[in-house]
């Protein structure tokens, strides 16, 4: 079965060809059934291939697929090759599946939009690309999937491409990546220069056997680093997720919550034996990023009002620790965390855009309030992705945050602290969100008539549905939409089971589920934390994180549902620090005006001195011309001249001396 | 080893003579066609262009791939005082570009419209590919400059004659600055022929015979080599020869253009290749770190100097600075990745830029302007027109999957090995590559169209079908380069051992760990 | 060779059948004059036509001396006074292919300026008799002999146009200038006479062999070729002495020019070779270097000059003397090889720029003609604005001879240009080749600049419909057809080149 693993990349990008030639003729809303059945039947390929691996005994998980010979030069030989094995086909799993939901969703949510056909052709190219970029044997095919995304990523950001912003954003995302991206070219020139190959398990094996140097290893660890931070949204290079925010809601959930923006830590994860090879300041580097990162971007969250910019820093954060977890060793927690994030973000996400659809296109989250009334699937799904992102037990977000709290604190205690106020911080902004948006009072209603109108007007999001002037009412999304949203609450409530704890008697049958599964891709990476302090005071940690997220949550709920405390929300936090606005000038003044030198020097100095030659023969000629006077004493005179000269020659120089 | 198979695979039929000559007759026929009948000389011109292009296409056929002599050699006694024979060849390296030449011309000749004195138009266009392909197929030194010198005549009269509001000044300027160039040449080409004669004991300009039998001595093969230089740097164009380039592009009309970077820009690389590393491998390797350097700066200025241009078509023109930058890094990389990918990145050039020149051209004859600054919001009108445009971009930017990616990648990988700090600063040059196009993209396709633009007619039938194969080689070169690539490779290997010989270089191997695949293969 | 002996004094056989291509000239020359003179006026057309069968004779009678010369090796004749080798075969081959063309150039344009009759075409013969016996000449006082008779012949023709002042001012500047470089040449003679005790050739070279063991420079003698070279760069229209030229070439009636640039400069190169490179090898050293002087002047002079021209035949007098630059980069090519066994390739490349410029140049001036006629003797760039639209064909014969002369290849100029730069690489001046190629990409510009009239520019419609005259026709297409022959076939002319250096002296 895991022969097939290629129908996986198929479905979806049989889809894409589909709607790219019959799309028109589809239109409305089969072309986007036909994607989500494409995305789904991939789900279905993924599902078998996992239980076929699940039935070999652990070290026979992993299955080379190769297609054809895609770049052979000398020693340089990359096919197109796939690797199906645990860690890529659970990716396939939850990225199939998350994917296949928010594809429901969509076609909910962009019923009516002209170019509702090429949204899911989109898509479906997207979900190809990301099965690439999971199922690569190599790095290359890894970058094919990777750059695919990408464009996708920016190809659905500027969908709306008549509005400046969403344009702008869409090529901010794009550049903004390839800085990254450059970081993984170098990356896989070493890796060639190193091992001759850019197969993963070469690569791997290298470092496994040691015959890869230190200081190799490092540098390929820190250049897919900085191509992590790019994809991941990691400090530096974090500034394209909020502004992707400009996409289709159910484009932030799939790329920029779920799917996409997770690839980073599935690529640090998959050389996990490099990361380890290299030199000890180096994952303890990721691990920082991380952390840093998570902090950075939820004191940002705090302060949003944007409904979307709020979900869009979390995620932001929620990536940090999934970082952080990598630079600690804790690459199973990672994954965890990745794939209940997917769940609970994406959740978070699609209800935010029913939200935004129910309130005709408001994303102003002042200007919601008190919504369960109208929308209860809505709210109670988001109340649960909410409960989940926040930390709070059981839901899933609580066991996977906690794994990676507990490495954390294994490595070292100010990661961990990092963690933990982090933590605080998330429930915080969170509840805040919530109460903004479903609970205090009303703050709509009076904003109807007079802002709300421009508001659409301005803003010409094709959604159209129906009028949005004048008194309205916010409703409920309809079943394709809201159906996505319970089945994803589900999933973000139970996600946690696939890799408990061995703590508070829960049965051990159940424990570490995920571990084992992925136990043979990352046995050489895992850190080993049995024995530290932090491993024997589990309960303690647990105990710790359980009470931060109430703290958080419960801070919020004093401050934002019963006003007893002035809400803190400083410029610095809304402003992001100032870090944009610090790039955005640096890239608008002096940077264009170092290109602008550039292009002057070009015109004025390279150019100016072929024309330069060319005036300066003019200029030359025309003055010795005008010697030509035609007078015949003058002629004869120039000609005694030369006579003398050769004279002169000949006699002088040539004769006497 | 070349001479030894040079000859072995030569063709029973003249097909290399056959490939220079019928774009000539085709000329005269068009030249001499009567003008009662308005529609003979296109009639002509697409008889003999396809007539080429089929004969290209068979040649890539009936070609023997892994095999990496000279193919279809035919050798004939020319000049005979002065030892010059009319000898032809095709090689892994040259045979791309001449498929490119073949396939090139019938496209642009058939799609695109010159609007006026269409018969002169054709005549040159033809002569423009008989000079073209007798460039990259010449093996004499002297054959070869009279192509590559002759090109300059029907590009200057189509520039001339059918170009924009500057044209007689862009086409005066890159007649006389590539002219500038040949010169230089001219004299090394008669002096490298002089100075091999002691050793070979007999005038010949026979490009085989002089490189693997005269054995010039350091200094004066330096010198030699320089005196070819200059030309090909000029032709390429390297940095801070470039400026007739943008002139010459924005100023030609759009089948000129196509052609100008589809195939003529190759003239100089190719020159590198064959007249340079091949004759004077001691030179070119020690001038490396020299042309390395020009590169890489090529490759960053060209695109920072792109971003700021106003033009479109000027945009690209600087574009291709860079992208032939990369070319010129691969080439004195001096590995079997690097160069391969040097001479795949040729044709794939050739198509992508050449693609993007056709939109632009369209887009002129559209709105009558190429300022970035007046158009706007055509996507919004004109889906399938900007759908176009966009995936021509991404291959330009060089997006994994499509063309564009395979030469840069194999470029920079090959160099990474002997040139680490310039593949560094040369991998940049792709960030860059994605700023300029995608926001000249955001201004010209993005946001809400102006009474201008609102109007912009969507890509019509003719265009679409231009169009096709372009995107055809895009995709299918980005997807499935393999065939090519193991057309060009023995010709590199064969190419890098030569260098080998004749200097201290040995061609790095990296290091192959235990099993999985990548089979290792001898240089 | 065969050397004259002194002592006895024999009347010197003369090889009349040797002579023969010189009395035919002569012969059609006094036919035009006498006859001309005595009958009422010919047909229209026929003296043309005499003056050109009579050069096509010539030709062909020196083409069956070529033979006997390649079979029996080359001879002096007259006492030693002619040289009888290909080298003069080939010069005389190349005049009267001058003459020829020319005379068909002349036919109507003499009718319509009014001014038909037998005296410019017998001038032409006379001139061409003069010119050959320039390149034959194996005695120095012969050479003048031939030099006067070249130049007097010119300085009529030059004048010829009675109704145009300016035809009248060249002739005077041409006389004046000429005269006076005419004596220097003389004056020259007699300084090497006295170094060498001789005028002939045969003797000077043989005198200085003896002297040349006696190591002390002859101040005399230096001064003398010093003096001699005054004269030829005057008449081949080399920097400095060049100055004469844009006036006269610009003055004097096109075909005339046409005649200057083609047979005038041929015959003055064929004589500088024979001064220099076959009369004082020993002194090599001495004037080589003058030549790569004159060389460099010419070559950046004509070519920079050339750019700011308004006027047609002027660029095309400068485009001539940067020509005359390239041709001695040849003869310092020469230079190197002055006097040795193995001539080298100096030589020939010399002559055989020479011929393919000769044709070049009267096409060019040909289209001029033709051009000038509709424009009322305007031959400023603009009247050859949109000459493509109103003749193609002769706009293209134009550009075809344009781009010889810049030296493009598939035609002539690049066979020329390129043996020149290989005769001076083949002897290392790499120097003056670069700077010749260089130079050449200056010039280039102005052959540009025409096109761009020609082909991009408006018609003016007040221009006179612009009728292609046959005789003229017919020479211009026969130029073209060389032109582009040569250029693709050059093997055999090459191959008759190369055999000049088998001189006799």
């Amino acid at each position: 079965m895991a022969d097939l693993v290629w129908l996986i990349p198929a479905f979806p990008l049989a889809g894409f060809a589909l709607i790219l030639l019959f799309g028109r003729r589809l239109g409305d809303p089969r072309a986007g059934y036909l994607a989500t059945a494409a995305v789904f039947a991939s789900f279905a390929v993924a599902v078998a291939i996992y239980f076929d691996l699940l039935s070999r005994p652990e070290d026979e998980r992993q299955t080379v697929v190769t297609l054809f010979s895609w770049l052979p030069v000398g020693s340089l030989q990359i096919d197109l090759a796939f690797l199906a094995d645990p860690l890529s086909i659970l990716m396939c799993l939850f990225v199939t599946g998350i994917g296949g939901l928010i594809h429901l969703f969509a076609v909910g949510y962009m019923h009516g939009d002209p170019k509702f056909s090429k949204f899911f052709m989109y898509l479906n190219l997207f979900v190809f690309s990301m099965t690439l970029l999971v199922l690569g044997e190599n790095l290359l095919v890894t970058f094919l999937g990777w750059e695919g995304v990408g464009t996708c990523s920016y190809l659905l950001i500027s969908f709306w491409h008549t509005r400046d912003s969403a344009a702008t954003a869409g090529k901010k995302a794009f550049v903004t990546n390839r800085v990254g991206d450059f970081g993984v070219m170098l990356a896989m020139f070493l890796a060639f220069e190193s091992v001759g190959s850019l197969s993963y398990p070469v690569l791997n094996e290298a470092a496994e056997t040691g015959s890869l140097a230190a200081s190799t290893a490092s540098g390929i660890t820190l250049l897919l680093l900085l191509g992590a931070a790019g994809k991941s949204a990691q400090i530096p290079l974090y500034l394209w997720l909020p502004d992707a925010m400009e996409g289709p809601t159910p484009v932030s959930a799939l790329i920029h919550a779920a799917t996409m923006v997770t690839g980073g830590v599935f690529l640090l994860t998959r050389v996990n034996p490099v990361i380890v090879a290299s030199y000890d300041w180096v994952p303890t580097t990721i691990a920082w990023v991380g952390a840093i990162t998570a902090l950075f971007a939820a004191t940002i969250a705090l302060a949003q009002n944007d409904i979307k910019k709020v979900l869009a820093y979390s995620t932001v954060s929620q990536i940090g620790y999934m970082v952080l977890a990598v630079g600690t060793g804790a690459y199973v927690a990672a994954i965890f965390h990745m794939v209940t994030h997917a769940a609970f973000k994406a959740l978070l996400f699609l209800g935010a855009g029913s939200v935004i659809h129910g309130m005709h296109d408001e994303q102003d989250m002042r200007k919601m309030g008190a919504l369960r009334a109208f929308m209860p699937i809505t709210a109670a799904t988001f109340i649960v992705g909410w409960l989940a992102i926040a930390g709070v037990p059981p839901f899933s977000g609580f066991w996977s945050k906690d794994e990676i709290l507990l490495f954390a604190m294994a490595e070292s205690v100010p990661l961990y602290v990092v963690g933990v106020v982090t933590a605080v911080l998330t429930a915080f902004y969170m509840t805040r969100q919530v109460i903004m948006v479903f609970f205090g009072e009303a703050t709509w209603t009076s904003h109807a008539n007079e802002d709300e109108a421009p508001e659409v007007a301005e803003g010409d999001e094709p959604v159209e549905t129906h009028d949005a002037h004048g008194e309205f009412k916010p409703h409920e999304s309809p079943p394709v939409m809201w159906i996505p949203l319970v089945v994803l609450a589900g999933l973000a409530a139970v996600g946690g089971i696939i890799n408990l704890p061995n703590v508070l008697g829960i049965p051990s049958g159940t424990q570490y589920k995920l571990e084992e599964w992925l136990h043979p891709v990352v046995e050489f990476g895992e850190a080993e934390i049995t024995g530290t302090w932090a491993y024997d005071n589990k309960v303690l940690l647990i105990v710790i994180a359980v009470a931060a997220a109430l703290a958080g949550l419960v801070l919020a709920w004093t401050v934002y549902l019963k006003k007893r405390i002035q809400p803190w929300e400083p410029t610095l936090f809304a402003k992001g620090w100032y870090y944009d606005q610090a790039v955005s000038w640096f890239m608008g003044n002096p940077g264009r005006d170092g290109f602008e030198a550039v292009a002057e020097f070009d015109q004025k100095v390279v150019d100016g001195a072929v024309n330069g030659v060319a005036v300066a023969v003019k200029e030359t000629a025309s003055g010795t011309s005008r010697s030509q006077t035609g007078y015949v004493r003058q002629y004869a005179g120039i000609i005694g001249i030369g006579v003398v000269l050769l004279l002169g020659w000949f006699v002088v120089i040539r004769g006497i001396l | 080893m070349l001479a030894a198979e040079a000859g072995a695979a030569s063709a029973a039929f003249p097909i290399l003579t056959a490939l220079v000559l019928v774009p000539i007759v085709g000329a005269a026929l068009v030249a001499l066609s009567p003008k009662s009948r308005p529609e003979t000389p296109k009639l002509i011109a697409l008889i003999s262009a396809v007539a080429t292009a089929a004969m290209s296409i068979w040649l890539m056929a009936s070609f023997e791939t892994g095999e990496a002599g000279f193919q279809f050699v035919s050798k004939h006694t020319w000049i005979e005082p002065w030892g010059i024979s009319w000898h032809l060849g095709v090689d892994g390296i040259s045979l791309f570009l001449v498929v490119l030449t073949g396939i090139l011309f019938p496209i642009v000749i058939a799609g695109i419209d010159p609007h006026h004195d269409e018969k002169p138009y054709l005549a040159w266009m033809l002569m423009l590919q008989a000079g073209v392909m007798g460039s990259f197929l010449s093996l004499d030194l002297f054959v070869f400059f009279i192509f590559f010198e002759i090109v300059l005549v029907p590009m200057y009269f189509l520039i001339g004659g059918w170009g924009y509001e500057n044209r007689v000044y862009a086409a005066t300027k890159f007649f006389l600055y590539t002219m500038l160039g040949s010169a230089f040449m001219l004299v090394g080409l008669i002096a490298t022929v002089a100075i091999a004669s002691d050793d070979l004991g007999r005038v010949t300009f026979d490009l085989v015979e002089i490189a693997e039998g005269a054995d010039f001595a350091a200094s004066t093969g330096r010198w030699l080599f320089f005196a070819f230089a200059i030309a090909f740097a000029v032709k390429v164009p390297i940095f801070p020869l470039h400026t007739w380039l943008p002139d010459a592009h924005t100023q030609a009309p759009t089948a000129g253009s196509v052609v100008l970077a589809g195939v003529m820009l190759k003239l100089g690389t190719y020159g590198l290749l064959r007249f340079g590393l091949y004759l004077f491998p001691e030179a070119s390797y020690w001038s490396r770190s020299l042309w390395l350097t020009l590169a890489v700066v090529g490759i960053i200025y060209g695109a920072i100097a792109a971003t700021m241009q106003k033009d479109l078509k000027r945009l690209v023109a600087y574009s291709s600075v860079a992208h032939l930058g990369f070319i010129v890094l691969g080439t004195f990389a001096f590995t079997t990745q690097s160069m391969s990918g040097g001479v795949i990145q040729m044709v794939n050039h050739g198509v992508s830029t050449g693609a993007l020149f056709l939109f632009v051209g369209w887009i002129y004859e559209r709105r009558k302007t190429r300022q970035i600054a007046e158009l706007n919001g055509i996507q919004k009108v004109a889906p399938i027109f900007a759908a176009g445009f966009m995936v021509v971009m991404l291959s330009s930017i060089g997006v994994p999957g499509l063309n564009g990616f395979i030469g840069e990648f194999l470029i920079l990988t090959g160099s990474f090995l002997t040139a680490r700090w310039w593949t560094v600063v040369a991998a940049g040059g792709v960030i860059l590559a994605a700023l300029y196009l995608l926001w000249a993209y955001q201004r010209v396709f993005h946001g809400e169209p102006d009474d201008d633009n609102k109007d912009f007619p969507e890509l019509r039938w003719k265009e679409g079908l231009t169009l096709l194969p372009f995107l055809g080689l895009i995709v299918f070169m980005g997807v499935y380069p393999k065939p090519v690539l193991d057309r060009i490779e023995p010709s590199i290997d064969v190419l890098i051992s030569h260098v080998e010989e004749h200097t201290d270089y040995v061609e790095p191997e990296p290091s192959i760990v235990i099993g999985a695949h990548g089979e290792e293969e001898d240089e | 060779m065969m050397l004259q002996q002194f002592d006895t004094f024999v009347g010197p056989e003369v090889g009349w059948f040797a002579l023969s291509p010189l009395l035919t000239l002569l012969g059609g020359a006094l036919g035009l004059m006498l006859l001309g003179a005595l009958t009422p006026p010919w047909p229209k057309g026929l003296y043309a036509f005499v003056a050109a069968t009579t050069a096509g004779a010539a030709g062909a009678l020196a083409m069956v001396q070529w033979d006997d010369i390649t079979d029996n090796g080359a001879t002096t004749l007259v006492g030693g006074a002619l040289a009888f080798d290909t080298f003069a075969m080939f010069m005389t081959i190349t005049i009267s292919a001058a003459v020829l063309l020319v005379s068909l150039l002349t036919d109507e344009y003499l009718r319509d300026t009014p001014n038909d009759g037998p005296e410019i075409y017998a001038l032409y013969l006379v001139a061409a008799i003069g010119g050959i016996v320039m390149s034959s000449a194996n005695d120095l006082i012969v050479l003048f002999l031939g030099l006067e008779t070249l130049s007097l012949a010119l300085y009529v023709l030059a004048a010829s146009n009675r109704r145009s002042s300016e035809s009248a001012e060249s002739g005077i500047k041409y006389f004046v200038l000429g005269g006076f470089s005419s004596a220097f040449f003389l004056y020259g003679i007699a300084l090497v006479y006295g170094a060498t005790g001789s005028t002939n050739i045969t003797e000077m070279v043989t005198a200085l062999q003896s002297a040349a063991d006696l190591s002390t420079p002859d101040t005399l003698a230096l001064a003398g070729i010093a003096m001699l070279l005054v004269g030829l760069g005057f008449k081949v229209a080399a920097v400095p002495f060049h100055l004469w030229a844009p006036d006269v070439y610009q003055g004097a009636p096109s075909p005339v020019t046409a005649f200057m640039a083609s047979a005038g400069k041929a015959a003055a190169f064929a004589a500088m070779l024979r001064v220099f490179v076959i009369a004082l090898p020993f002194y090599r050293d001495d004037w080589r270097p003058a030549i790569w002087a004159l060389a460099l002047l010419s070559l950046v002079v004509g070519s920079f000059l050339a750019v700011v021209q308004t006027n047609v035949k002027r660029m095309l007098a400068y485009s001539s003397i940067s020509h005359a630059g390239f041709i001695l980069v040849g003869v310092e090519a020469a230079a190197h090889r002055a006097g040795e066994a193995d001539a080298g390739p100096g030589m020939p490349s010399v002559v055989l720029y020479l011929v393919l410029y000769a044709v070049l140049v009267i096409g060019s001036f040909g289209v001029v003609t033709i051009v000038s006629r509709s424009s009322r003797g305007d031959t400023t760039l603009s009247a050859f604005d949109g000459l493509a639209k109103r003749r193609p064909a002769l706009a293209l014969a134009f550009t075809v001879f344009l781009l010889a002369q810049a030296g493009v290849p598939f035609t002539s100029g690049f066979i020329a240009k390129f043996g020149v730069i290989q005769a001076a690489v083949e002897v290392d001046s790499y120097a003056i080749a670069v700077i010749a190629m260089v130079t050449a990409v200056v010039a280039a510009f102005i052959y540009l600049r025409i096109m761009v009239s020609m082909w991009l520019g408006d018609v003016d419609d007040d221009g006179a419909e612009l009728a292609v005259p046959f005789s003229a026709g017919l020479a211009i297409t026969a130029a073209v057809a060389f032109t582009l022959f040569v250029g693709v076939v050059p093997g055999w002319l090459i191959d008759a080149a190369d055999t000049v250096t088998a001189y006799a002296r």
